[in-house]
């Protein structure tokens, strides 16, 4: 047998650490020094604005831009990886389409503005939640009166990942070190996608079990750390927890300067 | 709420049960059958018990999880500082008992420290959350880390995080479900320091706990529950002269109360090291060595075998024992590291060390313990062997085979990986699928027969079927190593056996331990738990900062000052007794202390290899000394 490397893991433990660091905005970026609040406003009119137009050039320019955001939010190699791999994929099938459909370029021309407009809404999401911490993103949801059980899934959610990675790279494990080793990799390695396939479904009953194992303690310490009282207590919990958001001159700056770049993208295409 | 339930506060007392009755929704049976206990109010009180006797479901009537959270039957009363708890609600119980639960880590819900602490006092609307928060953190020291996500921190740490959490509110009642069953015994001692220090400023504390060590040494009363009732509530010491009692509730004595007990009968008990060597002093056994002069005579003569910070990768078996062991011990290798590094990708950016130029050999009929504080690099050495984990720099050789070469699947045949937690080895619906995994994989010639085998030996047929996580803490361990005899490996290895195992499961995995010897080659455990280190291992590897500073055996360790500190390692008892005593080398049981002294002659089965006759008068002691430097040096020699 070669000589293995350390890459499984490696790429294991660096994804995991990428998604944290994505998770817990630790990158910084200019969305992420902004009130929550404006970065969701922000959110909103760049993930609708692609969609109220049909025009190749606006939605170039909304793209170029959500690029740019994008970039300028820091969200690093993964998101970014994960998201040109997308991007070639559809530009491959773009290709094939071409060379199939030459008799009539408009429809290559409609075939585009998925790819853009999806492309656009990928990039502004990218943006606005790797530059919010799960915290961030509650205090958020919670100031514009979405209900707790909301703002609190989405932290506890987060704060459960690393801990579901853990729990999962130990069964996986498990099920490699005593499963049955495969015999060979068959054609194209079949043999082992069907034995990752396995391992992965049968990974799930153990990790929910004992994931809801955990998540007994923590519904008995969230009772005793008045989470269902924070609803009774007529919202001082919530006036509190709100106190330090402060909605700035900057904040409203970010949304004027948003709102003129996506009207300048509709001028240059020659909508308005 | 009526006037006479308030009463006087101050003179009510912390916590009032009357005739308390609690029977779980859908259980067949009542979990507490009417409890009597009194509390007062700034007491330090350990409750005891054995598995299943009710203790945790007492606990939580104190806050109101029972019966708000699980509202079985209930009947009697609960009162906290003379309210009734049952109209009051678990968030409203939280400001006057705080809770720290038995697996502390769930209890952390916020993203970073200082969130966590805060969570509490923010929910109830305390205006001044942001002062108690950080009141809380730096009362326990937890400043450093305040900023930390909390999936980040150690055990120890989380239970401070949690502590705080608690503490955030300012309760005047602190529950803490045994705060000592994860962490190192330094760390323990450390926690319960800091209990100490807030019953010392009027909080009354509560610890469920089965260490009676840190019982005798921290506690002021203790409370015995045995079958859902309260048997008795009296002063530490009163309680731990209640033997029999403690024993039937898997609380097994502190062992100074079994030395006293052997050797100052009619003394009155000793709660800790200090008051038991105190005791066997005014015995004036004329066949003791001044203690002062015989440490001085055996500091002399103890080799220096530990190295010292920043020695270099050069360090522990490799420079002197490695190469000497080849020849003193004819014993075949089964594995071993060659200046080993490894780390791991951080949040931040740079990877870290863990294991830093490690070199080691591992025997045939090894029964090696790996210790160190939390962070050293046990577990990951553990799966470096395990071919888990492929070295950064260095080579690893498993059975003659480098594990880069080997694919972990093909090497698990060889070594055997026990992670710490026994849930994550569960992957099948019953133990004996879980059992008959490896060898039916493997098209093992009989392993139906195999597995029918080891589910007999190690007393799991009873169980066979069922899912191995709702099985009892013991039964799980038990489940795991049934696992791991079925692999037939030559290389066992364990992350922390006996952790958050009550002290009667304890023994039965030490003892199941010693047994497997006959089948597996050599076993490495790391582990926290002196006890363990004491009465299982033959040979003893301290880890500090990914590097060997000692490998030694388990009585030459307890003797070593310097590495017991840097290591972060406390010795059993009647290790510290004995050594306190001159005793050289330093015993390592009761059993064997006792005997050494002159006491009731020791059990045979004590696993004592290198112990010596004890010297025959007090000149010879430093003769003793100097034999028992011989033996320790062939024993280091490994």
């Amino acid at each position: 047998m070669s000589t293995r490397r350390d890459l499984d893991r490696l790429s294991v433990d660096w994804i995991t650490l990428e998604l944290m660091r994505v998770a817990y905005a630790t990158r910084g970026g200019f969305l992420a020094v902004r009130d929550p609040r404006a970065v969701v406003w922000w959110y909103v009119i760049g993930a609708l604005a692609p969609w109220f137009t049909y025009d190749v050039g606006v939605l170039a320019v909304l793209f170029a831009a959500a690029l740019v955001a994008a970039l300028a939010a820091r969200i690093g190699p993964l998101l970014l990886g994960l998201f040109l791999l997308g991007i070639v994929g559809d530009l491959v099938y773009l290709l094939v389409m071409l060379l199939i459909l030459r008799e009539d370029p408009a429809a290559v021309g409609t075939l585009v503005l998925p790819v853009l407009k999806l492309g656009t809404v990928s990039l502004v999401s990218m943006a606005a939640f790797a530059s919010l911490d799960p915290e961030k993103i509650s205090d958020a949801l919670l100031a514009m009166r979405a209900p707790e059980i909301l703002g609190f899934a989405v932290s506890y959610g987060y704060r459960m990942i690393p801990v579901l990675v853990d729990e999962f790279r130990t069964i996986v494990d498990g099920h490699r070190l005593r499963g049955a080793p495969p015999r060979g990799p068959g054609l194209l390695g079949w043999r082992l996608v069907v034995r990752l396939a396995t391992i992965l479904v049968r990974s799930f009953y153990p990790l929910i079990l004992n994931t809801a194992k955990r998540t007994r303690t923590t519904v008995e310490a969230l009772e005793t750390r008045g989470f269902t009282a924070a609803g009774s207590v007529g919202g001082a919990g919530r006036a509190l927890r709100l106190a330090h958001l402060r909605f700035t001159v900057a904040d409203g700056a970010l949304l004027t300067a948003t709102l003129a770049v996506v009207t300048l993208a509709y001028w240059t295409g020659g909508i308005m | 709420m009526p006037a006479a339930d308030d009463g006087p506060r101050g003179a009510a007392p912390a916590i009032e049960v009357r005739n308390l009755t609690f029977r779980y929704p859908g259980a067949e049976r009542d979990t507490l059958r009417g409890v009597d206990l009194t509390i007062a109010a700034g007491d330090f009180v350990a409750v005891v018990g054995g598995n299943g006797s009710g203790k945790t479901t007492l606990a939580k009537t104190f806050n109101g999880l029972v019966p708000h959270f699980w509202n079985g039957d209930l009947s009697g009363s609960v009162r906290v500082h003379g309210r009734g708890t049952r109209k009051r609600s678990v968030a409203e119980l939280a400001s006057e008992v705080g809770f720290v639960f038995q697996d502390f880590g769930n209890q952390l819900v916020r993203p970073t420290v200082r969130d966590d602490v805060a969570y509490a006092p923010l929910n109830l609307g305390r205006a001044d959350w942001r002062e108690r928060a950080d009141a809380a953190v730096a009362g326990l020291g937890l400043e450093p880390i305040a900023d930390t996500f909390t999936w980040q921190l150690s055990g120890g740490q989380q239970h401070l995080t949690a502590l705080a959490g608690a503490l955030a509110l300012a309760p005047r009642i602190l529950v803490v479900d045994e705060p000592a069953a994860e962490v190192d015994p330094a760390r323990a001692a450390e926690i319960y320091e800091h209990l100490v220090r807030l019953n010392e400023r009027g909080t009354t504390v509560v610890v469920v706990e089965h260490h009676a060590e840190l019982i005798a040494r921290y506690a002021r009363s203790v409370v015995l529950v045995d079958d859902g009732v309260v048997r008795w509530h009296l002063p530490t010491a009163e309680a731990m002269a209640r033997r029999e009692d403690l024993e039937s509730a898997d609380v097994p004595a502190p062992q100074v109360v079994e030395i006293a007990r052997a050797l100052a009968p009619g003394s009155p008990l000793p709660l800790t090291v200090d008051d038991c060597v105190a005791a066997l002093a005014l015995l004036a056994d004329p066949l003791l060595t001044p203690p002062a002069e015989a440490a001085a005579s055996r500091d002399a003569a103890l080799p220096r075998r530990s190295t010292e910070a920043g020695s270099g990768p050069e360090s522990g078996s490799r420079s002197g024992f490695g190469g000497a062991s080849d020849g003193l011990r004819n014993r075949a290798g089964i594995a071993s590291l060659r200046d080993v590094s490894h780390g791991y990708l951080t949040i931040d950016g740079p990877r870290s060390t863990v294991v830093d130029g490690l070199s080691l050999d591992l025997f045939d009929d090894d029964r090696v313990a790996l210790v160190g504080s939390n962070g050293a690099g046990k577990s990951t050495l553990l799966t470096l062997l395990a071919g888990l984990a492929l070295p950064r720099a260095g080579t690893v050789t498993v059975d003659g085979r480098d594990t880069r070469e080997v694919s972990a699947p093909e090497l698990a045949g060889t070594v055997c990986y026990l992670v710490q937690h026994p849930e994550e080895m569960f992957l099948q619906d019953s133990v004996a699928a879980d059992v008959a995994m490896f060898p039916r994989g493997r098209r093992v010639a009989g392993a139906d027969e195999l597995v029918a085998r080891v589910l007999d030996r190690m007393d799991l047929t009873g169980v066979a079927d069922r899912d191995g996580r709702l099985l009892s803490g013991g039964q799980q361990r038990r489940a795991t190593l049934a696992i791991a005899l079925a692999m037939r490996p030559r290389l066992l290895l364990l992350d922390e056996p006996t952790a958050s195992l009550d002290l009667r499961s304890r023994d039965d995995v030490i003892g199941l331990l010693a047994d497997l010897a006959e089948h597996i080659r050599c076993t490495v455990v790391a582990t926290h738990d002196m006890q363990l280190v004491a009465e299982w291992a033959t040979r003893v590897v301290v880890l500090d900062g990914g590097r060997i500073i000692a490998d030694t055996t388990p009585a030459a360790l307890f003797a070593d000052d310097a590495v017991l500190a840097r290591a972060r390692l406390v010795p059993p008892q009647a290790a510290q007794v004995g050594r306190r005593l001159g005793l050289s080398p330093v015993p390592r049981g009761v059993a064997e202390l006792v005997a050494r002294l002159g006491g009731a002659p020791a059990e045979a089965a004590s696993p004592a290899p290198d112990v010596l006759s004890r010297p025959a008068e007090s000149g010879a002691a430093i003769a003793g000394n100097v034999a028992g430097t011989v033996a320790g040096g062939k024993e280091a020699a490994r």
